[in-house]
């Protein structure tokens, strides 16, 4: 995982697999990103994420309702195709913003 | 006509999804396969081992917890792969709402509830077959579509 915060936007880029193994762990680690900076956008990147089940809906989701809660904008970036099909099956595409760059 | 089994037995810990994941993912990938059907079954098997080991066994269940996997395929005129998840655990009460999308029964743990949404629609059929307190098979099946267009 990297990130980057700069001028109310924090950055997070992951690379593992999201499972609900590895979710367990980031879950905490991103929220504790974001309760440090408390930005005003967040990007998450899955671009270099190569799998991804229903636990990483979980962890979006999640992501999701916390930073709403602090009034800052959610983008999820670059999923790979086989990622947008799993994240389309669930409602959150109708909420998070999803673009490629 | 070709047939293969694989059979794996883990003990029921998340840290054991990755491992299984890749062992199914090679022991299919001999066959005439797309990607997007590999990730399918990948992301099938990952959502039925999680729902093992997550809900099918809680820190009461025995000393030993342990969550069987067959896999088998067979290749003919068509391909077809089938998978089992097994878990002796607390079995699944009511099949219908935890078939149901977006509904866990856990989400304090910010479990979507997408888990069976997502087998059923990677997937051909799902077959459960759960009891209370004696565990619950989840039955995955998968006819390849290559072959069919390779004939055409």
């Amino acid at each position: 995982m990297k990130y980057n915060y700069q001028d109310g936007i924090l950055s997070i880029s992951l690379e593992e697999e999201l499972d609900v193994n590895s979710c367990k762990t980031l879950r905490t680690v991103i929220d504790g990103y974001i309760m440090k900076y408390q930005p005003d956008e967040f990007f998450l990147n899955l671009e270099h994420v190569k799998f991804m089940d229903s636990s990483g809906i979980g962890l979006i989701l999640g992501r999701y309702n916390l930073l709403k809660l602090m009034n800052c904008n959610m983008t999820i970036l670059n999923p790979t195709n086989s990622i947008k099909r799993v994240i389309e099956l669930s409602n959150i595409s109708n909420k998070i913003a999803m673009r490629s760059e | 006509m070709k047939e293969n089994k694989m059979s794996i037995t883990i003990n029921a810990v998340s840290e054991n999804i990755p491992v299984v994941r890749v062992a199914v993912t090679s022991f299919i990938s001999n066959l005439e396969i797309t990607l997007d059907e590999l990730m399918e079954i990948k992301t099938a098997v990952s959502e039925a081992l999680t729902n093992a080991i997550e809900h099918g066994y809680t820190k009461y269940s025995g000393d030993n917890p342990v969550v069987i996997l067959n896999a088998k395929f067979t290749s003919d005129e068509e391909d077809h792969v089938e998978i089992e998840v097994i878990d002796y655990g607390v079995g699944i009460e009511d099949i219908e709402l935890a078939t149901t999308p977006a509904y866990t029964s856990k989400p304090e743990l910010e479990h979507a509830g997408m888990g069976f949404t997502i087998m059923e629609s990677f997937m051909d059929e799902i077959i459960i077959d759960s009891e209370k307190d004696s565990g619950t098979k989840i039955t995955l099946k998968k006819k390849l579509r290559n072959k069919k267009s390779k004939m055409s």
